[in-house]
């Protein structure tokens, strides 16, 4: 079975997907696997930096870029206020404060301005960015396009306009969603997919499965259930072989079942797949298996 | 139990935190039918719900608690909430608004709503909470079981229901509308230094010319409908806050052996101490597999087929290295939370969510006078 063609990825990747998917795992390994391929990259990261250290392990090599959120919106507003300092007093105002926090679109806003600030640092520079978790939404993709239309003009709008021109649209970066092999999952994160390519005009460059149940050999299986419906003093440990063994062979089948479906999905994106693993794979493994696995040439 | 009371009794809460991946809706929903089990009442509320969840506990994606008959021994005291995260704020401004049509209307046509609303923060679990309060005046329940969404900022949502009440106090709404009209007095009768004064002119200024007019005319808009619905609005965020900060609520911390869950655990604990409170317990979910006593006679026995011996092995290397991760996690969480007692659960090997939780409830079961204080 040929695998439909996949879109080139643009300089900027946006590493997104749901809590617990491994983004950062994945995101790392995307940004080894970048300096293999164009001899940089960055990964940007919104927290405390600690994340994308444990990812990065001892891979040296990648541009590790840590943007605390806080001081991403002084970063962004800088320029809206005419300077930093303007912008910490605008910012640091009580109503303001509140109403940033009662609203985190302001916020992711603030985000992708940094994103393209890090991107236009480097031009050549191939830009990995593991977005904090949002869920199903894309809210966070739609927001500047969104204020940008309510504010119409002034230099609010500008910022608006700039990250909708330079960043977020086609070409510019690539969206690149990791999930998990369920079938419900899988089937939230193809309507994610599906908005994202309907409602903002930027389709997902790259449909990351992580977490695939290791195959199990038929040829065990089997085994194990005639070693079981026999008897002889192995047959009681055997039944519980097979049964393990039952359990992860339906595992795997019901994952490749669920893909099945997302390839026959309107998203009509290939699936890269990435394995299970007892306990977390290192960048280097995750970027040997984003390239066998076709994510990146 | 607790002592009779004149006020209806308020559950005791339970709120389950922890990155993403832990396995947290499986551990909540564990723990809540080990209560159950034990003759409580219980309610587990999944803030994100798992539809797979759901369904293996028979129970749908809706506003009303169901009632969760996956286990016998509960007999009828198992519920299980679990709420549409879509559309949450507007079904949630419809109830706020209920009495005043008009400014609904002219909130939901408001621009700046219409592009922020999607990002409200905390507003589903300011739902969620709504309908846990709704739900426990009328079925009293014991306990109350709260699943948080997979985040290291889950727990924020414990202090979303104030803040957002804090933003719509008179200060805050005075300070919008002066915006609005800058030869316009301030809304606010307080006296302010002379450094405040500067400080609030500065930053009326910045903003004034940085958001641009029709930007805050569209935010001042917003606020002045809000106005309306004020009290409401604080008395939901303010039955909220009872119930998830009350002296009563407890907070389990949930973790795995993998990714970040171990950061993440370390990082909650910080937020917690922030609030003043200090986690029940560590739930080490997804610690261990049962060593396989079968797995020996068939490897020894050279009669053993390659094929099988090769399965054999790889289930080994799995469940050492499952073992040792989660035996370096307890090491480090016996080092940074040395007096938060630990609750170490197996992996359970099976395909059936239901399955998973109910086994998970009898490896819970001596943890849960730890975990739930019952």
């Amino acid at each position: 079975m040929s695998a439909p063609p996949r879109p080139a990825l643009a300089r900027v990747a946006l590493v997104t997907g749901k809590g617990g998917v491994g983004k950062t795992t994945v995101a790392a390994g995307l940004a080894v696997a970048q300096v293999a391929l164009s001899g940089s990259a960055a990964l940007v990261e919104f927290g405390d930096g600690e994340s994308g250290l444990r990812a990065l392990g001892r891979q040296r090599g990648v541009d590790h870029i840590v943007i605390k959120p806080e001081e991403a919106l002084t970063r962004a507003a800088s320029p809206l206020f005419g300077n930093g300092l303007l912008a910490k007093v605008a910012l640091g105002n009580f109503a303001v404060k509140r109403m940033l926090k009662a609203a985190p679109a302001l916020r992711e806003l603030a985000m992708l301005e940094c994103i393209r600030l890090v991107a236009a640092e480097k031009p050549r520079r191939a830009v990995i960015v593991d977005m904090p978790a949002t869920g199903h939404g894309i809210a966070w993709l739609r927001v500047p396009r969104q204020l940008r239309e309510v504010s119409q003009s002034g230099p609010f709008f500008e910022l608006c306009d700039r990250v909708a021109r330079e960043l977020v649209t086609p070409g510019r970066c690539s969206p690149v969603v990791v999930t998990l092999p369920e079938k419900l999952v899988l089937k939230e994160t193809l309507e994610l997919c599906e908005s994202m390519a309907s409602v903002v005009g930027l389709p997902a460059a790259r449909l990351i499965v992580n977490r695939m149940p290791t195959e199990i050999a038929h040829e065990a299986v089997v085994e194990a259930e005639r070693i079981a419906a026999g008897d002889s003093p192995r047959a009681t440990a055997a039944r519980s072989l097979a049964e393990v063994l039952r359990t992860r062979e339906t595992a795997r089948q019901e994952a490749l079942t669920a893909l099945d479906d997302v390839r026959t999905g309107s998203a009509g994106l290939a699936p890269v797949l990435l394995p299970e693993a007892p306990i977390d794979p290192t960048a280097t493994q995750v970027a040997e298996w984003l390239r066998t696995g076709g994510a990146l040439p | 139990m607790t002592a009779p009371q004149s006020l209806p009794r308020e559950p005791r809460v339970i709120v389950c935190a922890g990155g993403g991946g832990v396995g947290k809706t499986t551990t909540s929903a564990a723990l809540a039918l080990a209560l159950a089990r034990r003759g409580h009442r219980t309610l587990v509320v999944t803030i994100d719900p798992a539809r797979r969840l759901a369904d293996a506990l028979g129970v749908t994606i809706d506003p009303l608690p169901h009632v969760v008959h996956v286990d016998p021994a509960t007999g009828d005291r198992l519920y299980a909430l679990m709420p549409e995260p879509k559309a949450s704020t507007r079904t949630f401004m419809e109830f706020l608004f209920r009495d005043e049509p008009a400014s609904l209307e002219r909130l939901l046509a408001n621009r700046l709503f219409q592009a922020l609303s999607d990002a409200l923060a905390g507003m589903h679990e300011l739902v969620c909470m709504t309908l846990v309060a709704r739900a426990a005046s009328e079925h009293t329940f014991d306990y109350v079981v709260v699943d948080t969404a997979p985040s290291r900022y889950a727990l924020d949502f414990v202090s979303y229901p104030p803040r957002l009440a804090a933003l719509l106090e008179s200060r805050a709404l005075g300070f919008f509308g002066t915006l609005a009209d800058r030869s316009g007095t301030s809304a606010s009768g307080e006296t302010e230094s002379a450094a405040a004064a500067l400080a609030r002119k500065g930053a009326e200024a910045a903003l004034a010319r940085g958001l641009g007019g029709r930007l805050v005319l569209d935010l001042t808009g917003l606020f002045s409908e809000m106005l309306r619905v004020r009290e409401r609005f604080a008395g939901l965020a303010n039955q909220s806050s009872r119930l998830l900060l009350g002296e009563s609520s407890r907070y389990v911390l949930v973790a795995a052996p993998t990714g970040s869950a171990l950061a993440d655990v370390r990082f909650l604990a910080r937020k917690l101490e922030k609030l003043g409170r200090r986690p029940a317990g560590v739930v080490l979910n997804r610690a261990d597999i049962a060593a396989r006593a079968w797995a020996a006679p068939l490897l020894d026995d050279p009669g053993t087929p390659p094929a099988l011996g090769a399965a054999l092995r790889q289930l080994e290397a799995e469940r050492t290295a499952r073992t040792a991760a989660a035996d370096q996690m307890a090491d480090v969480l016996a080092h940074h939370l040395a007096s938060v007692p630990r609750v170490r659960l197996p992996f359970v090997e099976s395909r059936s969510p239901a399955d998973i939780v109910l086994r998970l409830a009898d490896e819970i079961s001596s943890g849960v006078s730890v975990l739930a204080g019952a």
